[in-house]
This record gives C-alpha cells, structure tokens and sequence, in this order.
C-alpha cells in the first residue's frame, strides 16, 4: 500500500515540478487525441450528412401503377414500408389534360409541402408556392405562351370523359371551368416547366374524377442496397403499385458518394498517422532530456523495472488526461464542423472516448518505452557523465 | 568559428536534429498534403458529380415556348438547331469547361405491328476535330453514365460509321421480344428504315421505351438532314452566387465591372449565356436539378475539407512547435557552458536560431514532398487522377513552417537568456 502511494507520490510530483515541460507535452497528447476523436466522428458522421445533401437530387424512388391509377390507400400502403426517419417527402402526382384558352396543358395535382421536400431544386422564380385551393403555379414555359405573371386570373377548362363522346360526334360539349388564380412562375431547366401544378383536391373538383394517383415521387435517405430492400418489399406488399427505383439519380449518387466517403476515409487515415507520429516524436524528446535523471536513479540503487514502470506511469497518466481532453475537444470540433457544413447536429458517440484515451496512452506509453529503455541498458555513470 | 560551430552541432548532434527535421517534415507534410487536396478537391468532386449527366439543355427558341405545349397535340414544332453548328460549342470562353455533349433529334415513327414508337437519334462516341485543332470524343455513352447495358454494347460512330444499329429500351425490348442481333423496321414521315438491335439498356426512365439511334439515320426519318431537336451539354461549373442569380435574370441589369466579373466567371448562367451566343437562335438553360445540387454537394465537401485542413494545421503546428522547444531547452548545459566562457546572449541566440532553421528547410523541403506525395496517393485511389501541384501551397507551408518554428524558439530562446551559467553548470 504504501510503496503504491509512494507511487503516485513520484509520478505526480514530477509532473507538477517539471509544470511548463509538461504542459508542452500534453498539449501535444490532447490536441493528437482531438484529431483522432474529431475525425473519426466526422468520417462516421458524413456519409448519413452528405447523403442528406445528395437528397437535393429529388426523387429516388418513383411508385407507379400497375393497372391505370392508384389511390392514396395504396401510396400509403407503399409509404409504410419506409421508415420515417429516412423519408425525407413523398409527392403524389396525377396528369390530366387540361384546356387554357383552348389551347391544350398538362395540370398536374400534388401536394405542395411534400414537393419542396422530394425537389428542393424547384425555384420559384417570381410570386410563391401553390398552398390555397384555388391557386396554381404555372412552369416557365406555359407563363411565356399565355404570357402569365403572378397574381393572373385564367379560366381551366376540362373536359369530362363522358363529353369528349360529344365532342367526337360535334354536339354540344359541356366542359368543366373553374377560374384559377396564378400564384408563381416555376423554373427548373426540365419538362416541369411546360406543366401547371395545383392542389390534388383543385384537380379533383375540376375533373370531377377523386383520389387517383399517376405517380408517387419518394425521395428516401438511405444507400443503394437498403433502398432496393425497400423496393423489393413494397413491390411484393402493397397491391396496385409497382416501385422503382430512379436509376439516374441512384447509380449516380452511389458513384460520388463512396467517393466521397473514400475521400474522407484516406485524408483521415493520412492526418492520424502523421499526427500520431509528431505526438510520437514530442513524447520521446520529452524522455530523452530526462536520461540523467535515470542515470541518478540507478546510481543509488533503483532497478531497471522499477524505473520503466515510474516512466511508463508518468507518460501513461498524460496520455490519460491528453486522452479525456482530447476526447471532449473532438467532439467540439466534430460538433462544428457539422453545424457548419451541414447545419446538423452530430451523434455523440459514446465508444468513441475509451477508444481515444486508450489510443492517446498506447501512442505515448510506446513512444517513451524506447529513450527510457535505452537510458536504462546504459551504464548509469556514463549516463551522469553526459556521454 | 560560427559557421563551424553551426556545423559542428548539424554533424555531431545529428541524431537530435535528424529528430527536429524529422518532426518539421512529418508537419510539413501534413500541411502540404491537406492543401494540395483541399484545394483540389473542388475540380475532383465537380468531375465525379458529372455522372449526374447534362447541366445544360439547349433548345431552339421558338420551341422553347411552345413545343411542350404542341408535344401534347403530336405536331411537330417547326423550329431547329443546325447540326453545323454543334462544334461552335466548343469556341465559347468557358470552351475547357465543356466536358461533354450530344445533339439529339425526337422522332415519332411507326412499327410493322402500327404501334407508335420514339426514335431518338444522337451521337454515342463521336469524333469531332474542332476548329481550333482540338479533338473531342463526345456523346451519350459518358452523358448517360447510368444507362445499364443489359445485353449487347453501346453503339460506337467511331468504328462503325455507317451502322443501322440501334439501341432499345428493356422495357420496349420486352414488349416486342427483341434482342441483341434482332432486326426491327420502322417508318417515320418521310422515309423508313431497318435496324439491328446492338443493345439493351436499362436507364430507369422514360428511355426505357425508346429507340436510340444515330443521328444521321434518325434525320433521315424525318427528313430533318442537317438539323438537331435539342443538345444536352455537361459543363464545370463554379457554384451560383448572388450575382449569377442576378445576372441570370438579365444580365443587362448588371454594372460594365460585374459583367465582366461574371462572363469570365464559370458560373452555369454565364456558360449558357456564351452558348447562346456562339449558336443561332437558341435558348439554353440549365438544368436546374443537377446545376443546383452540384452547387450545393461542392460547397459542403469543400468547406468540410477546409475545417479538417485547419485542424490538421494545427496538429502539424503544435507538433513542431512543441518538439523545438523541447529540443532547444535541453541544450541548456551547453548554453551554459558557452554563455561561462563568455558568449553573449545575441551570440547564444543567433546561433540557436540558425540551427534550427537550417534543420527546419532541410525537413521542410522534405516533408513538403513527402506531402505532395501523400496528396497524389489520395487522389489517384479516390478519383484516379493526380492532385496538381497549386503554387500557392508552396508559401503557405513555407510560411507556416517557419512562424510556427519560431513560436516554438521563443519560449525556449527566453528560457536561455535567463540562464545563470553557474547554476547550469552546477547542475541545478
């Protein structure tokens, strides 16, 4: 008990003594252990974050029909599949001819909260989103043809099934109209633009025709493997529904994103070997200025052993305490960092401080094992001599 | 005597000092390493994120406004590209931003059973030798990188230039049971045609039901000699800022200077700007989906590549830092015995401070190389391409190397000027 205590005693007073020294050191320990932590929490943190991002894409997932239209019963059907956490939106979409001045459009009915999550991309270039009944956003290229702006009032005209056999045979055609105020401009660079979008119930109301369904957009968070999973379990599932996946947008994002995964991986692998190295490199200077102290001690008798394991004890205890600051200012850093780059918070993981403190110690107590033992094989009188 | 003396420490000493260059390296290559990439890492990731296909539609003007509304009734627009024109694309200011594109005729063509069916005419691998001298392999083969070849190849204008192969859609393909080797006949407007399916593919889309064709066969069709629907262009692009998006709405309302700053600027409005310039009466316009998100996975990757450079600076910083100070304090008896025979505290210091720096050039050269060695490493097993060497990491690690060297003097440089050479010597 006692020679423990004196132990301590030994390891302690020498790291208070020799204060500035020791500062040096463990600040070089801590901000090693930092790296270590922080990166490992990024390098595991970012493919979920950037995978996030790569959501910006739209849609992965598109769930059609299998005969004619679905309801929303079967899109939910289909939706369940899906754990919550990954959806990031699901957007029903339903086409129907429609009339403007007598000149033919595609409407589409949707739900406009759902589309700002599955198409972040869609600008609105000047007024704002559909959101009442009774509001319609119309594509680029439509508001250029009828040369429409924001805030315009036009007449949509449908005409029903059982009329269009009254057109054929040029009798009198009773269309359904209903006026529609313009509430944005869309533009995205693609087909959307020639389309005008509204409420599903707007639709509904206009074609007369309720809860049908074309196409269901998904735009799930999740890599290329579980994402056919869920592919392959709504298909052998849900009844009426055929899900497949948007092989432009998922062979592309599998593409980039293992390379970025890569990418982190290597510059990670790369920053920790060098600083586990320079943290390597402080530890043994800081032994080596201390052979003379080793040489005194086995001059009046210690052993070998006795002195390692004083050494050891002494660097372990630093890489210890290098190893908890470390630990806590990693996730600092990592928590940042996401916040910065992502504008999300990062998962504290609790395995990853045992992992950086024991590290931190391993890294030390190896680097100091060498000069103490080199000091303790000489002969302790040429060490005192200086030689 | 200096310069012996300096020598003299570089020679004898050289296990401590192998120790400091050894440590400035292992910084400096750390540092070189994490810029070359970090600066880099913005052209590697737009490359890769080139897999997502055109940024860039071009389209003739008139049928900008009205051909999604006549596609609906099945008339055909009237309006057109001219095919002659296609490699002025590559004479814009932005031309070395332009990695890819492919022109694309539409027709509606008829099959033996009556069905209506979309043949599409491109280029897959084409040759162009520009105005300029340069050569270009363009096309869809590299524009729809995530076309699945289910059966046969891709079509190549290269090696087979008068092919009557086509390309089907799998979905397509099933229905009328085609495969690879299969002839199928099709009729357009003006004339009709027999092709032999070379391949299948799988684009999970609309495609799916299509015929891919090449170009010139599928003008034919349609009588459409000379003339091109729609062109699909893949450019670099520099991610949008509040300037592009000013000048993408009219670029007149911007000043003479901002003009200037955005057409030389690789910003997606500014490149569609210059198509639009160097083609006839077209409307080009980018594709929003791929543009925006390009913009906003480069962003992320670059800013995350930088907060990790900076820790990994200061890592590399505190390394050298903290082995100097180490390394010079335990001179002390040394200082002492120069400083007892008379050595003033200038002297002391100045030759302490050559030494280290001679030791930190010779590590910093080192470990710059060494760094850009690591950099390649990472760039040739990510993206299978070397990281270039950017002028400006040179200073940088220069100047890092040596401020950080001297932080880590000074404490130790004060520490020896308070030292009384009779208690150094003494052994206190």
């Amino acid at each position: 008990m006692k020679k423990r205590r004196m132990f301590f005693h030994m390891i302690t007073a020498s790291l208070m003594r020799r204060r500035s020294r020791m500062v040096v050191a463990l600040l070089s320990i801590a901000i090693g252990a930092t790296i270590l932590s922080g990166l490992v929490s990024i390098y595991y943190d970012v493919p979920r974050q950037l995978g996030a991002e790569f959501r910006n894409y739209g849609a992965n997932m598109i769930l059609t029909a299998t005969d004619g239209g679905f309801t929303s019963a079967d899109m939910n059907a289909g939706r369940s599949v899906i754990p919550a956490a990954d959806l990031v939106g699901a957007a029903p979409f339903r086409y129907e001819n429609i009339r403007i001045r007598e000149k033919p459009v595609v409407a589409a009915g949707t739900d406009p909260e759902q589309v700002k999550a599955t198409s972040p991309y869609w600008l609105i270039d000047s007024g704002e989103w559909f959101k009442n009944s009774g509001e319609l956003l119309i594509g680029a290229k439509v508001a250029d043809s009828f040369r429409l702006k924001a805030g315009d009032k036009i007449e949509l005209s449908f005409t029903p099934e059982e009329q269009q056999k009254n057109a054929a045979e040029n009798k009198a055609v009773q269309d359904n109209v209903r006026e529609f105020t313009v509430s944005g401009i869309l533009k995205t660079g693609g087909t959307e633009e020639e389309y005008v979008y509204m409420n599903m119930e707007d639709l509904d109301s206009l074609t007369g025709k309720a809860d049908r369904i074309d196409v269901a957009e998904f735009s799930v968070s999740a890599a290329s493997e579980k994402l056919k999973g869920y592919v392959e379990e709504i298909n052998r599932t849900a009844s009426g529904v055929r899900a497949s996946l948007v092989k432009r947008v998922t062979a592309s994002e599998t593409t980039v994103l293992s390379k970025l995964q890569a990418l982190v991986l290597l510059v990670t692998v790369v920053v920790l070997a060098l600083t586990m190295i320079c943290v390597a490199t402080t530890m043994t200077a800081v032994v080596a200025e201390r052979r003379k102290e080793i040489g005194l001690r086995k001059a009046i008798g210690a052993s070998d052993g006795s002195i390692i394991k004083e050494f050891m004890g002494e660097s372990m205890l630093l890489g210890l305490l290098g190893g908890i600051i470390g630990s806590v200012l990693g996730y600092v850093f990592a928590a940042q960092v996401s916040l910065r780059v992502f504008s999300s918070s990062i998962s504290f993981r609790p395995l990853l401080v045992p992992i950086t403190i024991a590290v931190s110690i391993i890294v030390t107590g190896l680097s100091s094992l060498m000069p103490i033992r080199s000091a303790t094989e000489i002969d302790p009188a040429l060490v005192l001599k200086g030689e | 005597m200096f310069g012996r003396m300096i020598g003299g420490t570089l020679f004898r000493q050289w296990k401590k000092m192998l120790m400091i260059a050894f440590t400035i390296a292992l910084g400096a290559s750390l540092a070189a390493a994490m810029l070359s990439v970090m600066l880099d890492v913005g052209d590697k990731v737009n490359q890769e994120l080139k897999t997502y296909g055109a940024n860039i539609t071009v389209v003739p003007k008139a049928s900008s406004v009205l051909s999604g509304l006549y596609e609906v009734e099945g008339e055909q627009s009237g309006a057109y590209l001219r095919e002659d024109e296609l490699g002025k694309i590559k004479t814009i200011f932005w031309t070395f931003n332009i990695v890819d594109y492919a022109p694309f005729v539409n027709v509606n063509a008829k099959l033996d059973s009556g069905d209506e069916v979309k043949v599409v005419g491109s280029w897959f691998n084409h040759h162009m030798a520009l105005p300029t001298g340069e050569e270009l392999d363009a096309g869809i083969q590299s524009l729809r990188s995530w076309w699945d070849i289910q059966s046969g190849e891709w079509l190549n204008e290269q090696t087979d230039p008068d092919s009557k192969g086509a390309m089907v859609g799998n979905e397509l393909a099933n229905r009328l049971g085609l495969t690879v080797g299969s002839t199928l006949h099709v009729a357009g407007a003006k004339a009709d045609d027999t092709y032999t399916v070379r391949g299948i593919f799988d684009a999970g889309g609309d495609e799916d039901e299509q015929i891919y064709v090449q170009l010139n066969t599928a003008q034919a069709l349609d009588g459409l000699e000379g003339k091109v629907d729609s062109i699909d262009v893949s450019a670099l692009t520099t991610p949008d800022n509040e300037l592009a998006e000013r000048a993408a709405k009219d670029p007149k309302s911007l000043t003479v200077a901002q003009y200037e700053l955005w057409y030389c600027t690789a910003y997606a409005s500014s490149i569609c700007w210059q198509i639009q310039e160097a083609i006839t009466d077209c409307v080009a316009s980018p594709v929003r989906q791929v543009a925006d998100s390009e913009g906003a996975i480069l962003n992320k990757t670059q800013l995350l590549m930088i907060l990790i450079t900076i820790l990994s600076l200061i890592g590399a910083a505190l390394g050298i830092c903290n082995l100097v100070t180490a390394s010079v304090m335990e001179r002390s008896q040394e200082i002492g015995l120069m400083k007892a025979i008379g050595a003033y505290n200038g002297q002391v210091s100045l030759l302490v401070l050559t030494e280290v720096f001679i030791t930190a050039i010779i590590g910093g050269v080192v470990g710059f190389f060494a760094g850009f060695g690591f950099a390649q490493i990472i760039g040739h097993s990510v993206f299978g391409s070397a990281i270039s060497l950017r002028p400006m990491v040179i200073p940088i690690v220069a100047v890092l190397v040596f401020i950080v060297t001297m932080i880590g003097c000074i404490p130790a440089i004060r520490m020896l000027l308070r030292l009384r050479p009779t208690e150094v010597l003494h052994g206190k």
